[in-house]
This record gives structure tokens, sequence and C-alpha cells, in this order.
């Protein structure tokens, strides 16, 4: 990739609109030319201060004044079903004709959902650890690249577990 | 006795509807699944390092994979996070440490999942591959530098597609 092309993405990197391959290829780039790095340092430096000025802007509107002007505008809430109907209940004009059928059917209704819902089947799946390790965790690697210094691949057949271990041997540690 | 009664029956309707919406939501051992057509890509963030012993259990899972592949003594679960995404969309996952890994799963063949991923550092890519994992199934990357230690990603596929 030529700086001009790097410097025509650059933007476009740092809203990470890029696909994978557009984005390693500008990030290799920035990492490796140092016009190109500062170029990009630039442009996150002037993000930063493009959204702190915003945000100071932001700040300094005062909203406290604005849900209760909307509160007032709104006028009284309306009552949901659920509280209509104890409004109705606690109303004391019903007579008890009334209410002992409406009582009855209620718990009627809560007895047969509470009977359907205890009838679920009990769960059959085994709890999350070894079901997770009974998986087949093996990867078959088409293509590896990595900027680092060595890249090893690990798969073990006792646990069909594939590991990628990456390490940058100019930073001392310790490497399985 | 009439506020009483009142309370009581909205009280057991309460009981029988929050029961019920309790177990129709609960998932049966597992996350909820991917609609056809989409992939659920997981990743989890573990910092492995020689100092102290704890196991962390939400590793559980885990704990014979790492105790055989890695010589670490001690294993911190930091980050663990879920995505949707379209065959060719991209998941992004902010890790611990400054690192990005940006999954694009790709196809589902023979019960396999192909996708890319990169982990990058900063703006540099670490680990750019392309690989295939059994549908559910999980890999880990290992190596990358944490302050605390050194940082396994376990990342993982899982779709309906058939």
């Amino acid at each position: 990739m030529t700086c001009r092309e790097s410097e025509n993405l650059l933007p476009l990197f740092l809203d990470g609109e890029l696909d994978a391959r557009q984005m390693r290829a500008v990030a290799l780039h920035s990492s490796r030319c140092r016009p190109c790095e500062q170029a990009l340092r630039h442009l996150e430096r002037m993000q930063e201060l493009v959204s702190s000025a915003i945000q100071a802007r932001v700040d300094e509107v005062d909203f406290s004044a604005f849900w209760p002007a909307i509160e007032r505008q709104l006028g009284e809430r309306p009552l949901g079903w659920w509280q209509r109907l104890g409004v109705w209940w606690r109303a004391g004009e019903h007579p008890w004709a009334v209410r002992l059928p409406a009582l009855g059917a209620a718990m009627a209704v809560a007895l047969a959902a509470l009977f359907f819902f205890t009838r679920v089947a009990p769960r059959t799946s085994e709890p999350a650890a070894p079901r997770l390790a009974a998986v087949d965790n093996a990867a078959i690697i088409d293509s590896l690249e990595t900027d680092l210094d060595s890249v090893a691949v690990v798969s073990d057949p006792e646990t069909r577990t594939t590991v990628l271990w990456v390490s940058d041997n100019t930073v001392v540690g310790e490497v399985p | 006795m009439t506020r009483v009664a009142g309370r009581l029956l909205w009280g057991v309707v309460a009981i029988v509807c929050g029961t019920g919406a309790a177990r129709a939501q609960a998932p049966a051992g597992g996350p909820m699944s991917p609609a056809i057509g989409a992939v659920e890509v997981r990743i989890g963030a573990v910092v492995a390092s020689n100092s102290g012993q704890g196991f962390d259990q939400r590793l559980a899972a885990w704990q014979r994979e790492f105790r055989t592949l890695f010589p670490y003594s001690s294993y911190r679960l930091v980050k663990e996070e879920r995505q949707l995404v379209p065959w060719g969309g991209k998941a992004g996952f902010d890790v611990p440490g400054g690192y990005y890994v940006l999954v694009t799963p790709r196809e589902y063949k023979d019960e396999r999942v192909s996708m890319k991923v990169m982990v990058i550092e900063g703006s540099r890519p670490i680990v750019d591959t392309t690989l295939s994992l059994r549908n559910r199934g999980t890999f880990l990357v290992g190596g990358p530098r944490d302050p605390d230690g050194v940082l396994i990603l376990s990342i993982g596929a899982h779709t309906e597609a058939r």
C-alpha cells in the first residue's frame, strides 16, 4: 500500500468502516510508515478535539426545566388495565353477587395457570461445564499471518482444542 | 374484608403469572439460539499468570483444557461477550489490554463455521487467520501481553443454519 492510498483510507480506518483486508493493510502500513502514523495520530487528536468541543457545548445547555415542561404537557397519565381493575374492585358499589363470581373466576384461571406451568417437562440438558467440554473444538486453519515474531499452532488430541499461540520475542515473557 | 380478598387474589395471580413467565423464558441450559441465517459469535478474554492459584469458577468448563495446555497457575475471566451477526457481517470486540478482535463469519459447510479472525493490538494485526470450526465449537488464541499476565482469548461460533 502506498502513502497516498493509506492517506485516503485513514478517516475510514479511524471510523472502523473498512473491511478486514483494508483495515489490515492500513494498520500494517501506518505501523511501518512514520508520516502515515503521524497523520493517523493527527486525525485521532482532531477527532478528540471535535468531540470534546461538542461535549462542552452540550454540557452548557440547561436541561433542568426540560422534563418538568414535558410532564406538564402530558397531563394526567392514563391508567393501565391492571390499575383500572383495582379501582373497579375497590369502588365498593358492586354487590357480592358480582364480586364472588369474579373472585372465583380469577382463582380458577390462576389455579389452571399454576397447574399448566408446573407440568413443564424437566430440563434434560446437562450443566454448562460438561456440555461445553464435550464439544469438538478442533479448528481447521486455512491461512494464518501474524505481525509478531513467532506463532505456534497447538492442537491437543486429548482435549480436542486448537490454540494459536503468538509471541513477540522482543518482549521477554512466558511461552508454554 | 373486600380489600384483603382483593389483595389476596392479585397476589395469587401475580405469583402464578410470574412463575409462568420465568419458566417460559428460561433457556434450556444455554444461550438463546441464533436465528437461521445468523451467527452468534462469542468471545471470552482470560488473563493467565503465575501469581496466585485462583481459577475463575466461570471458566469451570475449560479447566481441563487450560490445565493441560498452559503452564499458568491462575486464570481469571476478564471479559465475555456475544454478538449476533449475519453471514459476511463483522463482529468487533474490544478486549482489555488494548486489543480488538474482529470476527467475520463466512459460510456454514459440512457442519463447520468458516470465519476470518483478526486480533489487532493498537493498529498492528497480531493474528490474521481464516479457519473453520465445528458449529458451537471454540478455539483459543493465546500469548498477547496483558499488564497482569498473558491473555488467552476464546473465540466461538454458533449457528442454526442448515
